[in-house]
């Protein structure tokens, strides 16, 4: 039995509904915002019920774009956790500003408690990230973003429908940034974002930032970037829009399968911490597993597509060398890097699959 | 009847190759490859071929090929960039986007740089000089590079409009360190979406631009610099490949256009016709006329159902954005007059003689009152 990582192959079972789509936006040779995207933009402020929803080139632009619009700039500081993906790192620096990390906690999210201490007068903003598909302890957050007047821009881009009791991510800070690259929860075929705020003022400034600062054809009244969702790409995910719920909840319920068949063997895989009141969504499902890279190469010896989200921590890539941090400053993210593993858990997988995936973890420790 | 000429017509292109380009995103889809991959990597490569140089990478659009260019030839804070006023924003925001100071010189009667006044521009600060093809329309190459040469500096090319465009025999994009070209849907080679590419024969750099679009990953797990994502999607890249077939014969046609144009509006009173310089040939992104009553003139054609556009109304040192600059009206003389007589005429390769026929006699009929 093969077990894949991805599942794009399976998204096409209707083909041809999507070439029609692709078919009638070619003839009106509208391929630069317009119609579909603003459709797009309004289906997805919906999901996350939030007013304004507007589509960029990708996630990374989405956090890089809210940054600047806040004023973030050189000489700021920024404070992100080195539990993530590097771009949410790659968009801060883009701004000029630098990047200060803050230690993750067991569910790969920044802690709150150490979160204090890393504000200095130069700190202008918090970026957490729902890293996994887990929600960030925002309501702690806030609170101590709002003491020190801080910016908070949620880097939501792999927690599309995550929530925490009830309220959805990318509610509580000023923006919030998602991706819809290829490989997300809800994606379309090739690079893409979306920034969504409740503030029109925001709303109205990104909008411009993301098509050359431009008021109208002629007028430029700020220097802005190229950053634009694609039109044939807002078509796109105009129809997997419609298959998101079904999609979440098959990850959840994947996820759900797994907690409870490796909970049985804690003396060799340890589950992250399940928050009560956290809808997570599972955009990863990431253990922590004795003799890690072994039990990778069992896997893949199996046909088990599984993965390490990642074996570099952020702050000690090469990149962040001019920031002069050290092994042993985050204690949590680099012990994670040594043993975190990354199961399929897609929508996609077969209840066989998943079975057939713990019965190799299962093996690979007991026999 | 009433005649309706739009300005351009994308729809009339993809009529004709419209089962190819389903055929080509099919086979994007039946790959899964989304990201990256085969059909990038071909695309890069013929790109590469036809521009005559070694390297092509591809991006997100003309605008962040020309960030990256400038990123990768490490220009920042406290830098100068000289480049042109009279092009689109994005040649200029790039400059102030990665933190240097743009600094304009005046254009020729051409619509680009005029090299004499390069010079002037040149401080201490001065990192690389800007040029804009504008119009599909080569700058005057030699004396640019001469002089960049003799003050060390770093020639970026904005290629956006001038894809096949040729200079004494060579085509643009393989003059500077860096072509940055644009793949956008109104441009002559184009996606249907954003995209951009980038043209050098530098090794180095164009590993450092790769590693640049792909959020400054060396491998999956190796990031060397920080840095956005930046890429052209593989279903525009495949879109891309079909229209590349095509694109010799649809800028041939465009030429043809122009010529057409440049004979029978050659003698009328009142408006300036683009001429060709035996060493250059210019694609005709845009056919930009120059006219003594512009304004009349665009709003004539309008009423005789002629759609034209204006490339472009403000210089951008007039633009709200370039108030810190400290320029203002009569900086550039030649911008600014330009900026009031400048007219674009369609001129895609789907208009038919009819058209042409019927957009001239109006011009002419224009000008004769």
């Amino acid at each position: 039995m093969r077990v894949s990582f991805s599942y794009l192959d399976r998204q096409f079972a209707d083909v041809d509904a999507y070439l029609g789509d692709i078919e009638e936006l070619v003839k009106t040779g509208d391929f630069t915002l317009g119609k579909s995207l603003e459709e797009f933009e309004r289906r997805f402020a919906q999901v996350c019920k939030m007013p304004y929803a507007i589509g960029v080139a990708s996630g990374t632009d989405a956090l890089m774009l809210s940054l600047k619009v806040l004023g973030v700039g050189p000489s700021d500081e920024v404070i992100t956790t080195p539990a993530t993906f590097i771009a949410t790192v790659g968009a801060i620096v883009n701004t000029g500003a630098r990047p200060v990390f803050v230690d993750s906690e067991d569910g790969f999210v920044i802690d709150p408690s150490k979160l204090e201490a890393a504000i200095t007068s130069r700190t202008k903003a918090i970026v957490p990230v729902h890293y996994t598909g887990n929600v960030a302890d925002m309501p702690e957050i806030m609170t101590i973003a709002r003491r020190h007047s801080l910016f908070v821009v949620e880097d939501a881009c792999q927690a599309i429908g995550a929530s925490l009791n009830g309220q959805p991510v990318g509610s509580w800070g000023e923006t919030a940034c998602f991706s819809l690259h290829p490989l997300k929860n809800l994606n379309v075929w090739g690079d893409g974002g979306v920034i969504v705020t409740r503030s029109p003022e925001l709303a109205e400034k990104i909008r411009l930032y993301r098509n050359h600062g431009l008021i109208n054809r002629d007028e430029a009244i700020m220097f802005g970037h190229n950053s634009r969702l694609d039109t044939l790409q807002a078509v796109i995910g105009n129809r997997l829009i419609e298959q998101f719920e079904f999609i979440t909840k098959q990850r959840i319920s994947n996820a759900r399968r797994y907690d409870e068949a490796l909970s049985e063997l804690s003396s060799f895989i340890r589950i992250p911490r399940r928050r009560p009141g956290v809808r997570h969504v599972y955009h990863l499902y990431i253990v922590r597993a004795e003799r890690r890279d072994e039990l990778l190469t069992h896997l893949s010896r199996r046909s088990i597509e599984a993965k390490v989200h990642y074996p570099i921590p952020v702050h000690l890539q090469k990149a962040a060398t001019y920031l002069g941090y050290k092994e042993g400053d985050f204690p949590v993210s680099e012990e994670d890097s040594r043993t975190v593993i990354t199961l399929p858990a897609h929508q996609h997988l077969a209840q066989e699959q998943i079975d057939y995936t713990i019965e190799q973890v299962r093996s690979f420790y007991l026999k | 009847m009433s005649v309706k000429i739009p300005y351009v017509n994308i729809g009339g292109q993809h009529a004709a190759i419209k089962s190819e380009l389903l055929e080509a995103v099919g086979r994007v889809i039946d790959s899964g490859q989304f990201v990256l991959g085969e059909e990038v990597s071909e695309f890069e490569r013929r790109f590469a071929q036809i521009c005559g140089v070694r390297f092509a990478a591809a991006v997100n659009s003309g605008t962040d090929a020309l960030i990256l260019a400038l990123r990768a030839l490490g220009i920042g804070s406290c830098d100068e960039v000289i480049t042109v006023p009279n092009s689109f924003v994005a040649s200029t925001t790039c400059i102030a986007l990665v933190g240097a100071k743009p600094v304009f010189v005046d254009v020729r009667e051409d619509c680009n740089m005029d090299p004499a006044k390069l010079e002037d521009a040149i401080t201490s600060r001065t990192k690389a000089i800007l040029v804009v093809h504008l119009t599909g329309r080569p700058a005057d190459m030699d004396p640019i590079i001469e002089v960049a040469k003799a003050r060390k500096l770093h020639v970026v090319e904005d290629c956006a409009q001038a894809v096949l465009a040729e200079y004494k025999g060579k085509r643009v994009g393989s003059f500077g360190v860096i072509g940055c070209f644009s793949l956008h849907p109104l441009k002559t080679l184009n996606a249907c979406g954003d995209g951009g590419v980038l043209t050098t024969n530098d090794g180095a750099l164009y590993e450092r631009l790769k590693v640049l679009r792909n959020v400054g990953l060396r491998s999956r797990d190796e990031c060397v610099v920080w840095s956005s994502h930046s890429r052209l999607d593989s279903v525009q890249a495949a879109i891309l490949l079909v229209k590349m077939s095509h694109v010799n014969v649809w800028t041939e046609k465009r030429c043809a256009n122009a010529a057409f144009y440049q004979r029978s509006l050659a003698d009328v009173r009142g408006l300036q016709v683009p001429t060709d310089q035996p060493f250059e040939k210019a694609v005709y992104h845009t056919f930009v006329v120059q006219a003594d009553r512009r304004d009349e003139l665009k709003e004539y054609l309008t009423s005789q159902g002629v759609e034209t556009a204006i490339h472009y109304p403000v210089p951008i040192h007039l633009q709200e954005v370039a108030v810190g600059l400290g320029y203002g009206p009569g900086s550039f003389p030649v911008t600014e007059r330009q900026a009031r007589r400048i007219l674009s005429l369609p001129v895609y390769p789907e208009l038919t003689q009819t058209d042409l026929d019927y957009i001239a006699d109006a011009v002419r009929e224009f000008c004769r009152r």
